[in-house]
């Protein structure tokens, strides 16, 4: 599970029950949610019970695990229930057991035998194309697309409007999308970028085209679009093979419709608006798979090790907060010139300083110290990366610092919960809190708790009630 | 403010999961397969393992599998196939070019997803084509089966593969000698690939291979990589010390017709979910090496004082050992030692407080018995 996923996984976790229900009927959806979703100790429980007779009783999974990976047991139990993969259910003897629902379990194993007639895996065209485009065409307009969506948001704040240099538009649609996701905000005619427009630009690439699908989810009803299906399509997509074409003949109205947003983003390409094939770019086959796992490239064989659309790793810093870059995308140097005070240009180097100055500015614009460290790292050069950690930790603590003078106080949105009966009771909930991770504050001895999210407590909390009482 | 430390400095420590490599040694003996035929034949087990393989593809996006089938003759790759025999299966899986219209069909089935597919038309494949080698001749010459060379293929590959994984790319190819040398000392820096071997064994009696197999048993755990043992059929010694000294799973299922849910629950996590979880180990395990010269499981032996080679009799020819040629007396051994050493046997590591003597129980060496 990648930083990218856990934003999806955070959306498919809020969808109501029966879309769950409605998505496990393509294998293809399961399987996806499976490979990229799930916590590694979760993949380990679905799989021990999908081909498993009866229920799994929760005293023979506490069995399986060992005393000290009782806190991982829980937080894969919780983010299946959550997704309605698993169904815990109490039987006369209050002896708790957990299946699988039906729809999942079925779906999964038609995915991994390869059985019946979904066809959701994407039906290849069977004509021959006479004008097949290659892999390397494909990266290339996928980054094109993709850059000048980047562009369009970073280019106004660092002043690089209206230079021709990145020469093509991004199309009306898109626009819409970026306004309503709070990317941009469009004052008298002028484009500039807002906090969560900083957040978006400085992610790695796939995360970055998750959160913006994940707005075009959120705004599908109000196109005339179903979420399951939206949703299912992409699934597909991130299951399809790359530099292979695609028939559109067996696709959804809401499908094809789809498919002109997605082409516009530079997921998929199409040589025309009416032709009957597409192609998936790179973007679309690595939404659900790792864009950090450098690995995966050279070990299977079924993906071309070449460069991905962003090169990776470029930057260099040096304890005395020097800074190289090894670009001449326009895009980065944009990127880069939100925090960066540079100074020197070369055909394929910047440098530059990270100063208190540049960094309060970029605080002050909406990017925080985090984020800044988090694009470093995710671009550091190789040289760099044989450091354990990537970035001089005197830096790493000087950024930080430079934010913290600004911000003393830091808020979360959460629950207070108060007036336990007992302090066992007490005790009880705040180690099941702790171990799903959203206890933010305890206070043992008024016995206080605040935590950020409330659903899996209720939950929880009422289970207690049945059982005790 | 106070946040500020050593403590919160990594920013984020990688949640992800190392990628895992699997490798299957697959024992393809067809005297033991018939020997099973009724309860669990060779294709059903074969189905259910690709079903493995691919739960094992779908628990990482990283992962990665090879096969290797441990014949009566030799040892092969299923998967991945070896380059000589393709006509280049490279880049966009563009394999469908040797499988002709049949495999192109399978492969451009819209029901399966891709890289299954792909694994999948190989490993049967390959398979197919190792069965129809197969003559008489090579079935009559043995009744065992050659997981020695087997795993000797799996450890090479598994270690080809961990430095190819190795985020430091350029250097490795500029000098992979140097790379290979300090492999010690630079294994903290990379992104680990975790590895482990499970062997689907059917055959018995494996002493004749005492001696590669314990070998590549000391490599693997030198390596840090656990080798799995799922025995199906037969009870050897030898597998289970593998299991035992490389940290492994070993299950011996009472119904071997229940294969993929064995498969599922006790070999799919991985390394880094073991840590988790309670895995099936063996239990009593048997001790006992194999002597060098006939190759038979033994209680008491005699071991040279030079290079530790062990003998079941003390009648060496002119008194040399047999591996490295010292001088060596084993009669004057025997005669001066009493009653005394058959209640001395053998130094036992015994684990946790099982009394049980696994050398009692054990039939020794039982081997697999010759079908037709």
């Amino acid at each position: 599970m990648s930083a990218s996923s856990s934003q999806a996984l955070e959306y498919l976790e809020l969808l109501p029950r029966q879309t769950h229900t409605k998505l496990y009927e393509q294998p293809s959806t399961v399987l996806a949610i499976f490979r990229c979703m799930l916590p590694h100790l979760a993949k380990s429980i679905v799989m021990a019970m999908l081909y498993m007779t009866g229920p799994f009783p929760s005293g023979d999974l506490d069995a399986w695990f060992k005393p000290d990976g009782k806190k991982d047991k829980e937080k894969a139990l919780s983010v299946l229930e959550q997704l309605h993969i698993i169904l815990g259910k109490q039987d006369s003897q209050r002896h708790i057991s957990y299946e699988l629902y039906k729809g999942f379990a079925h779906s999964l194993r038609q995915a991994l035998t390869g059985g019946g007639t979904h066809r959701s895996f994407g039906v290849p065209s069977s004509q021959l194309d006479s004008n097949k485009v290659s892999v390397t065409f494909l990266d290339e307009y996928a980054r094109k697309q993709w850059e000048n969506i980047l562009f369009y948001m970073v280019g106004s704040t660092v002043g690089l409007t209206g230079s021709n240099m990145v020469g093509q538009d991004i199309g009306e649609g898109t626009k819409a999308l970026l306004r309503a996701g709070d990317f941009v905000k469009v004052a008298h005619g002028r484009v500039s970028i807002t906090r969560t427009g900083f957040t978006f630009v400085l992610q790695e690439t796939n995360a970055q085209v998750w959160s913006l699908l994940i707005v075009y989810l959120k705004h599908a009803p109000q196109l005339g679009m179903s979420e399951t299906d939206v949703l299912s399509f992409l699934f597909m997509l991130g299951s399809l093979e790359l530099g292979q074409d695609y028939t559109t003949s067996t696709l959804s109205p809401t499908q094809l419709q789809m498919l002109e947003d997605l082409s516009a983003f530079g997921i998929v390409y199409r040589a025309s608006k009416t032709s009957q094939t597409f192609y998936p770019t790179r973007l679309a086959v690595t939404l659900t798979s790792d864009s950090g796992a450098l690995s995966s490239d050279s070990l299977s064989s079924s993906l071309a090790p070449s460069s991905r659309s962003t090169p990776k790793g470029f930057i260099i810093i040096e304890t005395n907060y020097r800074l190289y870059a090894y670009t001449s995308s326009l895009l980065q140097i944009a990127v880069l010139s939100l925090f960066t005070k540079l100074t020197t240009r070369f055909p394929n180097l910047v440098s530059g300083k990270l100063t208190k100055e540049s960094i309060t500015r970029a605080v002050k614009l909406g990017i925080s110290s985090s984020q800044i460290l988090s694009y470093l790292t995710s671009h550091a050069h190789p040289q760099m990366q044989k450091n354990q950690p990537f970035l001089p930790p005197t830096v790493m603590d000087q950024i930080r610092l430079w934010e913290y003078e600004g911000e003393r106080v830091e808020t979360t949105n959460g629950f207070l919960m108060k007036e336990f009966a007992t302090e066992s009771e007490y005790r009880d909930l705040v180690s099941y809190a702790e171990s799903l991770g959203v206890l933010v504050w305890r206070n043992d001895a008024k016995r206080l708790m605040f935590v950020d999210r409330i659903e899996q407590i209720s939950l929880y909390l009422g289970k207690r009630k049945n059982r005790g009482d | 403010m106070n946040a500020i430390d050593g403590t919160d400095r990594q920013i984020k420590t990688e949640e992800v999961p190392p990628p895992s490599l699997l490798a299957i040694v697959l024992d393809t003996n067809p005297h033991a397969w018939a020997h099973l035929s009724s309860t669990l034949p060779l294709s059903s087990a074969v189905s259910a393992l690709l079903v493995f393989i691919n739960a094992h593809l779908a628990s990482g996006n990283a992962n990665a599998i090879a096969v290797i089938a441990s014949h009566t003759h030799r040892a092969a790759f299923l998967y991945p196939t070896p380059s000589s025999q393709t006509s280049k299966s490279n880049a966009n899986g563009d394999v469908e070019t040797n499988g002709g219209e049949k495999g192109n069909a399978a492969l451009e089935n819209p029901n399966k997803y891709r890289p299954f597919a792909i694994v999948e038309q190989e490993i049967l494949n390959n398979l197919n084509s190792l069965l129809t080698e197969t003559h008489e001749l090579h079935l009559t010459s043995t009744p065992t089966t050659l997981v020695g060379g087997a795993l000797s293929l799996a450890l090479s590959y598994i270690a080809k593969s961990t430095l190819l994984a190795s985020p430091v790319d350029t250097l490795v190819s500029e000098n992979p000698l140097s790379a290979l040398a300090d492999s010690e000392t630079m294994h903290a820096q990379r992104v680990p690939l975790t590895s482990r071997i499970l062997i689907v064994s059917v055959s018995g009696d494996l002493a004749n291979q005492y001696i590669p197999v314990m070998n590549s048993i000391f490599a693997a755990q030198r390596k840090r990589i656990p080798i799995d043992i799922l025995k199906l059929a037969g009870d050897t010694v030898l597998l289970q010390q593998a299991s035992d000294a490389t940290g492994g799973v070993y299950v011996k299922p009472e119904r071997p017709e229940g294969l993929l849910q064995y498969l599922m629950m006790a070999f799919l996590p991985d390394v880094t979910a073991r840590r988790s979880l309670v895995m099936p180990s063996a239990g009593g395990v048997d001790f006992r090496a194999a002597c060098f010269c006939h190759r038979k499981v033994v209680d008491i032996g005699y071991v040279c004082s030079v290079c530790l080679s062990i003998f079941c009799s003390p009648n060496l020819p002119d008194n040399l050992c047999l591996t490295c040629s010292s001088y060596l007396s084993l009669r004057s051994a025997q005669t001066a030692t009493p009653a005394l050493i058959p209640r001395k046997k053998k130094k036992k590591k015994r684990h946790g407080a099982d009394s049980a003597t696994p050398g009692g129980s054990t039939p020794v060496g039982s081997s697999t018995p010759l079908h037709g």
